[in-house]
């Protein structure tokens, strides 16, 4: 008896999990319908939010966002708080995040963007660059004899750092000049803040007196010489400095005026003592205190005396003054949170917005528990909900008294990515004949739980690009049909078995797959080594020789990252599903850690690629953080870009109608010479190099030409986009946050309610 | 112990350097964007580091050559130059934590090993003032109803994970009751100095010590509770009794000494987990600790933490068996090495 009453027990108590885990499922049952309701409602935001108008000192523009006012009386009351909770640890990287690369913390980013203000241009919600009037007086862009775009700028005086110290033009020049120099290199910055003015190379070369006079290469050619000014820099006046962009390489360029995004800094944060910023004529230069070597440097190893400066100024939180709206209260890096309260001396951002809100606190949240961590009252705002159950939850929190959401499409999507330089997937027939197999919608809804929307090209719904060109765009959804994904491929030449005979549907073990016939070039050695790989099913598909013709198996090797949903549900259509079988395509997979699938995609051996490829078929990600859209040089056919680029896409128009060989061109005359058919590289080159700065209406032409053919080429296949959700404590008002411009960005344009 | 810690370390510094990884090739992928048109300048970026980081070093001619994997261990040791300097874990360098913002991996770990300290000090600290007197209580008084009461309870928490008994206190004591915070390590915001700091860490980390003692009664209680019962069927024990010790005497004079042995290793191996995090509860709590960093840098290849760390555990893992021995000892003079 006792021992039955303690199995009861012990079932009872294992039981309570279980049950548990139920009901999470029957609240994820409920989010069918309510996701899809959400869904419609997706862009709803911008109609629900309150419109108003607010003019500018040049023009008037018609918002639809707030501009609450700053109410100096109130900011350092207790409730006048806000407490953001992320799902990334902050680091501390907060002064440079990421130090010169693209490893930033997304965390340490907001915090930076908080700290960091009267930057001569800032992103605005939409992703874009303006010219910041608050910090700016004036600016002007103009052409040099060289041809090179020089940008001149006239900042306003009275701007103050944080410390009440005045911000003067050498505040804006120290870091591109500090961060220009071989002197950085020492705290192992890469040295190229300012790399695309005219003078880098030489003032990078410059370690101080008694530098060579020249620079050479392995080849023995001079690349440099090297010079203490950086002529591509100059120090106007206390208030005024220009920057000039170095042509051709760097100018034209459509997004040339985004070089002049500059953020001014103390100069002791960047410099220290005893340097100054001069200027005597040939170009902006730091004093030769800079340069100062420390004990037991050589001229083979350059040890600098500012080495120890660097190290403290990257993690420096409190010494140093700010020039954002916030600055660092307090930062405790054992708990990973950081508290800012409001810089007074701060004149506001481009629009003038000054914050309302006294205090800011961004702390660690846990991603499993911030539902409950908001309900608790422990953090005031969570963001980038995503998925069905989470959103449904959001959702219904939002509905009850004491919370708000809101809501924006990602800049960003899912995909699955190719490699076209080899195997089946080189051919376009056969990229589309996937995407023609895949139920895109339905995909999007599973996988976003209801939240999510598609897109069928390489964009975001949310760009200015997409939204300007919207209503022309002639794009391919390839929706799901079996009898496309044949024909195409029919017509592309998937017409053979494994004998070069017909192709007849119903045939067994290598026979169950079309074959193609390689032609010419087609038959490189890649594919003639090419086989399937993890054949679980014990059939391996290679090309096989017939006659003096190869012919190659309709087989994909597909490449996943395992413990990833959407590995799964790409495998239950493309692997397991029927469509393929039908089609006559086998599609097999193998899966692994994301190092070892950027290992395949970039053939890497020291991340396990070995040749010749085997894999030509990888899922993925990706996504924009501003509006800035450049794809220049990743299409490009020189294998010096070829064999690092994503795609490997060898797009037959941009041989017959080389970028090299046609620069300069207008869209008009490019699309009239090349009889309509540019390839991806001209497209991607030609949309920044042939387009002066701020010409939308020429960008957008080569814009809209180069998401047409890659949607045509298919190199990609986008599978989903997300619908991120915010939700906050209804206390907070005015807090619209959108794709670029997340929680820490809004909270500027927000006010607190004060209790009751 | 010398001889394992060595040979520990060549196994463990092989065996994360079979994963194909490549950090000179990551940190010049970030640099990507400012190379896009100077495809070469990214190469000799990524020859640089290459170099910086003592994966190739020139030969003779100026031609850059892969350094072997034997090579590149010394060096890690600092038994053999890098770059011309010997500056390996013998000169007290440990590495870059390059997860980490590029920081030396010791100034890392100083602030999560602090945190890890204070949880699990607390942890063992209750969980032994529990399980000792729980399981002698329970080997006393064999067989009667509260024994079975308290056997019953430790097989539940024996049985479920860590990870389940985390997930259903946060549900049920902090989402439901709302008694304690579901994560984080202080109130946000919260500028507390003194005992005010004190406490409020403490009420942010009760949750996860209640989990964590909880997780670790039955275990101990049971373990006890089984070598005390032996221990009570001894002759000793039963000599006592005929004598007419009292039973006070009995139980903690003669049965606990006796009983202590098996006891000890689980006890000392308690203390030398106060400096291991817990990698599932530390992630449930959004703690910032050892297990936390450990799982991180696994996953980020960021294999001079992992490294340092592996070989601190194994450190502390070689001196707790030597701290059981001597331990052994001193509980039971007959196990003493004769001179």
């Amino acid at each position: 008896m006792k021992t039955k009453v303690l199995a009861l027990l012990l079932v009872l108590l294992m039981l309570v999990p279980c049950v548990l885990a139920a009901c999470g499922d029957k609240e994820g049952t409920n989010s069918t319908s309510s996701g899809a309701t959400a869904n419609e409602s997706t862009g709803d935001s911008s109609d629900a939010s309150s419109g108003a108008t607010t003019d500018t000192s040049t023009e008037t523009v018609t918002k639809d966002y707030d501009m609450p006012e700053q109410d100096e009386s109130v900011l350092d009351e207790d409730w006048n708080k806000v407490i953001i909770g992320s799902t990334t640890d902050l680091s501390g990287d907060f002064r440079f995040p990421g130090y010169g690369g693209s490893s930033a913390v997304a965390s340490d980013i907001d915090i930076n963007n908080l700290t960091v203000g009267y930057s001569t241009m800032e992103v605005d919600r939409y992703g874009a660059y303006q010219w910041n009037e608050t910090a700016v007086a004036s600016h002007t862009e103009e052409e040099d004899s060289d041809g090179n775009f020089v940008i001149t700028v006239k900042i306003n005086e009275g701007l103050k750092f944080s410390d009440g110290t005045e911000v003067k033009a050498v505040n804006y020049l120290a870091y591109v000049l500090a961060y220009s120099s071989p002197v950085v290199k020492a705290n192992k910055h890469p040295a190229m803040a300012g790399n695309a003015f005219v003078g880098f190379n030489d003032f990078n070369n410059y370690s101080g007196e008694g530098s060579p006079a020249e620079v050479k290469d392995e080849d023995g050619n001079v690349v440099a010489h090297p010079c203490k000014e950086f002529k591509g820099i100059r120090l106007l006046g206390d208030y005024e400095f220009s920057i000039t962009i170095a042509a051709p390489t760097y100018y034209p360029y459509y997004y040339a005026d985004t070089y002049g995004a500059i953020s001014p800094y103390p100069l002791d944060l960047i410099v220290g003592e005893g340097v100054e910023v001069k200027d005597d004529g040939n170009g902006a230069y730091l004093t030769d205190a800079w340069y100062a070597k420390a004990d037991g440097s050589t001229d083979d190893a350059l040890l600098w005396a500012k080495a120890d400066l660097l190290k403290e100024a990257r993690y420096d939180v409190s010494k140093y003054a700010f020039s954002g709206p916030y600055v660092i209260s307090n930062w405790d890096s054992s708990t990973k949170e950081i508290t800012l309260k409001v810089n007074k001396y701060y004149a506001g951002n481009w629009e003038g917005q000054k914050p309302p809100i006294g205090t800011i606190v961004y702390t660690k949240v846990v991603q499993e528990t911030q539902m409950d961590a908001i309900k608790n009252g422990q953090v005031d705002i969570i963001s980038g909900l995503t998925g069905g159950d989470v959103v449904n939850a959001a959702i219904d929190l939002a509905k009850t008294d004491g919370f708000s959401e809101c809501h924006y499409d990602r800049a960003g999507y899912g995909k699955i990515q190719f490699d076209c330089d080899f195997s089946p997937a080189m051919f376009t027939e056969v990229r589309q004949a996937v995407s023609y197999l895949i139920n895109k919608e339905e995909f999007a809804s599973t996988f976003t739980g209801g939240y999510g929307a598609v897109v069928y090209g390489p964009y975001a719904v949310v760009m200015p690009q997409y939204k300007d060109v919207e209503q022309d765009l002639q794009i391919e959804p390839y929706d799901y049909s079996i009898a496309n994904a044949k024909k195409v491929l029919e017509d592309g030449g998937w017409v053979y078995n494994s004998k070069g005979e017909a192709y007849a549907e119903g045939g067994t073990g290598v026979d169950s797959v079309r074959y193609k016939k390689l032609e010419g070039d087609e038959a490189s050695e890649a594919n003639i080594a090419f086989a399937s790989v993890s054949n679980d099913d014990g059939i391996t598909y290679k090309t096989v020789k017939v006659g003096d013709d190869y012919y190659m198996p309709l087989v994909l090797n597909w490449f996943g990252t395992d413990n990833n949903n959407v590995t799964d549900m790409l495998s239950a259509i493309l692997v397991s599903g029927d469509g393929p079988k039908q089609i006559g395509m086998v599609v097999r997979s193998t899966t692994g850690d994301f190092d070892a699938l950027t290992g395949q995609v970039y053939r890497d051996p020291d991340y396990g690629y070995a040749d010749p490829p085997k894999y030509s078929m990888y899922n993925l990600a990706t996504g924009w953080n501003s509006a800035i859209y450049d794809y220049a040089f990743n299409w490009r056919l020189d294998p010096a870009w070829f064999d690092n680029s994503v795609n490997k896409l060898y797009d037959e128009y941009d041989v017959a109608f080389p970028y090299d060989e046609h620069t300069g061109l207008t869209y008009e005359e490019a699309m009239e010479q090349s009889d309509g058919k540019l390839g991806m590289d001209y497209l991607s080159m030609a949309m920044v190099y042939s387009v002066e700065p701020g010409d939308t209406e020429n960008y957008n032409k080569w814009w809209k030409a180069y998401i047409e053919r890659w949607n045509y080429l298919e190199p990609d296949i986008p599978l989903y986009g997300n619908v991120y959700y915010d939700l906050y404590n209804s206390k907070i008002e005015h807090l619209q946050t959108s794709a670029y411009f997340g929680p820490a960005s809004a909270v500027l344009y927000c006010t607190v309610k004060k209790p009751a | 112990m010398l001889l394992v810690f060595v040979i520990l370390s060549m196994l463990l510094y092989l065996i994360y350097n079979l994963i194909p990884f490549n950090r000179a090739n990551a940190i010049a992928e970030q640099y990507k964007a400012a190379y896009k048109n100077n495809p070469e300048g990214l190469e000799k970026l990524k020859l640089e580091k290459e170099i910086e980081l003592g994966l190739k070093k020139y030969d003779e001619n100026g031609e850059p050559q892969k350094v072997g994997i034997f090579m590149r261990y010394l060096g890690w040791l600092g038994l053999a130059p890098v770059n011309g300097q010997y500056n390996g874990i013998l000169q007290g360098n440990f590495g870059i934590s390059y997860q980490y913002n590029e920081r030396p991996v010791l100034e890392v770990l100083a602030e999560p090993m602090q945190n890890t300290m204070f949880l699990n000090i607390f942890s063992v600290i209750l969980a032994l003032a529990v399980t000792i007197p729980l399981g002698i209580f329970c080997a006393v008084h064999r067989g009667s109803k509260r024994d079975s009461a308290i056997q019953v309870f430790t097989i539940v928490g024996y049985s479920i994970p860590f990870f389940i008994i985390a997930i259903l206190f946060i549900w049920l004591f902090a989402s439901t009751l709302g008694w304690f915070p579901v994560s984080g390590m202080k109130t946000p915001g919260s500028d507390y100095t003194g005992m005010q700091k004190f406490l409020d860490q403490l009420y942010y980390m009760a949750l996860p010590l209640i989990v964590m003692t909880f997780g670790s009664l039955g275990g101990m209680t049971r373990y006890v509770r089984a070598s005390m019962t032996e221990a009570l069927t001894m002759d000793c024990v039963r000599t006592a009794r005929a004598k007419g010790v009292k039973e006070k005497v009995v139980v903690y004079s003669h049965a606990w000494r006796n009983a202590l042995i098996p006891v000890i290793t689980l006890v000392i191996g308690w203390f030398i987990s106060i400096f291991a995090g817990s990698i599932m509860l530390e992630n449930i709590f959004g703690l910032n600790g050892m297990g936390k960093i450990l799982i991180q840098s696994l996953t980020a290849n960021d294999l001079d933490m992992v490294l340092c760390l592996e070989l601190f555990y194994a450190s502390i893992g070689l001196l707790g068996n030597l701290i059981v021995d001597i331990a052994y000892g001193i509980a039971d003079p007959r196990i003493r090495v004769n001179k």
